[in-house]
């Protein structure tokens, strides 16, 4: 069995949130004995308990979502997919969101497909993920895979005093080292924080300040997808060349 | 066997959310008796004295009291494609085809829907009656075929208008194509005149309208209480209402393409 829940919010407002449910579980010939209690439980599993014989319109928008959500779950689904779930969704609603659809996976191993731009929401919900570009999977992996594949953890120290311009092996590489700012490349950025102090400290560097920046999805995607779309233009010059030379060549 | 048990009971249910939704809101369905209110105290008060119009036995509000049922209630269906087309307008429709529950039975439990509103209108209808004091047979038998012929016309008429919603696919073209058509539809029956009073190619046109066969059934059971053509009038308002049903359920998906 699938369950669908469409990027628009699509529940009915003129129904009550019970209603909706019940609906729902009628179209999806859920039984009659386990019907009532698998919607009660749905409306107490997302919060929606206390207003499930209110009209849906009246409803926030995070509400309708996870009645939505919840509506799907009544069918108890293998599968299902999420289109956007969070989209439109103050920071609030949006974790509770989250946090229930995780719930849903671990709880009843419901397998869920979720298509989403916020990618900081792909980076907490998904175990596997896969960027698309112009219709097509430009990568797919783990989230911590593909950020790791993007280039490790980049901290940023900002010495007084002279400091060495190598690194010892194992501490990381240096990218860049001006006017007492040094950026350097590292495979574990927290924990090589406490091994770099150390390190100038014995060299005669004072450390004033250090930033810690990790890749993000962000900039997995931007590097994927940006390639991609370099591809599609070196392909597109390459095809336009080879007919401008197809013509001048008759 | 199962397959048939769940067809049905998905149309039912389909209707049911109809009903619910007029138990939470039922105010235009309220507005909506003012239509035929006005037929029936304005227009059948001042044509009663117009005298070529005179039916033989029966006083004028009494002829057009069957078909102002037969009226209000085509209004309601005819614009049930509107309903339609909203629904795919924000998602509803989209989900209802991704449940297990097959076409065919969305289509009728739609129309049903239809039908549903349908038997509000005559509930209204035959209170008007019987405030106004038109003086029809309320025989409960009589009352019950009236209200299965209303439900009839009600589906035809929704499932012809969800036919043309798939075509035409919004909510302004509806509107239009619905204004267009109720009134030729209203004026090509037997509602408010007899069938010989019109000019001859009037009537050939008539007799496909299946709005005349239900005003004929609800008169029949109505008012003259002479069942003789009654079988063949549901015969064709049956016909008819399968026949845009299956149309409806071919085309419906063009709707969310």
């Amino acid at each position: 069995m699938l369950g669908f829940v469409p990027q628009a919010i699509s529940v009915d407002g003129d129904l009550t949130g019970y209603e909706n449910l019940l609906v729902f579980a009628k179209l999806f010939f859920v039984g009659r004995e386990e019907r009532k209690q698998r919607i009660l439980d749905a409306l107490e599993y997302f919060g929606l308990a206390d207003r499930a014989n209110e009209l849906v319109k009246n409803y926030s928008g995070g509400m309708m979502r996870r009645l939505e959500i919840a509506q799907a779950l009544v069918n108890r689904p293998k599968v299902m997919f999420l289109d956007e779930p969070s989209i439109g969704l103050d920071p609030y609603s949006k974790k509770q969101v989250i946090d229930q659809i995780r719930e849903l996976n671990r709880e009843f191993g419901t397998t869920i497909l979720i298509t989403t731009h916020d990618m900081a929401e792909a980076d907490v919900l998904c175990n596997r993920l896969a960027i698309m570009n112009m219709g097509k999977i430009a990568i797919s992996g783990a989230p911590a895979d593909l950020k790791h594949s993007v280039g490790g953890d980049v901290l940023t120290v900002k010495v007084a005093g002279q400091a060495a311009a190598n690194l010892p092996t194992g501490l990381g590489s240096v990218i860049s080292s001006e006017q007492g700012t040094i950026k350097i490349l590292a495979e574990d950025g927290e924990a090589a924080i406490p091994r770099l102090m150390e390190y100038f400290e014995r060299n005669g560097a004072v450390v004033e300040s250090v930033s810690l920046s990790r890749p993000t999805l962000d900039d997995v995607f931007m590097k994927y997808a940006k390639a991609s779309l370099q591809q599609e233009g070196t392909f597109r010059d390459a095809r336009s060349a080879r007919r401008s030379i197809a013509r001048h060549g008759r | 066997m199962i397959n048939l048990q769940r067809s049905v009971s998905s149309a039912l249910t389909i209707a049911e959310i109809e009903a619910r939704k007029i138990r939470h809101d039922s105010t235009e369905l309220w507005m909506r008796t003012v239509q035929p209110a006005l037929w029936l105290l304005v227009f059948g008060e001042v044509f009663n004295a117009v005298r070529s119009l005179s039916i033989p036995g029966y006083s004028y509000i009494q002829y057009i009291a069957p078909g102002v049922l037969a009226q209000s209630v085509l209004f309601v269906a005819i614009f049930y494609g509107i309903t339609i087309v909203w629904e795919r307008d924000v998602g509803l429709l989209t989900k209802l085809l991704s449940t297990p529950s097959p076409r065919l039975s969305i289509v009728v439990g739609k129309a049903l829907a239809a039908g549903v509103r349908g038997i509000f209108q005559g509930v209204m209808v035959f209170a008007l009656a019987l405030i106004i004091g038109i003086n029809l047979r309320f025989d409960p038998l009589d009352v019950a075929g009236v209200f299965i012929a209303a439900v009839l016309l009600a589906m035809c008429f929704a499932s012809l208008s969800m036919t043309l919603a798939s075509f035409l696919k919004t909510r302004d073209r509806m509107m239009g194509i619905g204004q267009a058509i109720t009134m030729p539809l209203f004026f090509a029956s037997n509602a408010i005149y007899p069938v010989s009073l019109m000019p001859v190619w009037l009537q050939y046109i008539s007799k496909f309208n299946p709005l005349s066969y239900g005003v004929d059934a609800i008169r029949s059971m109505l008012l003259t209480g002479d069942y003789s053509a009654l079988p063949v009038d549901i015969l064709a308002l049956l016909l008819s209402t399968l026949f845009f049903i299956a149309c409806a359920s071919v085309v419906l998906k063009r709707l969310i393409e």
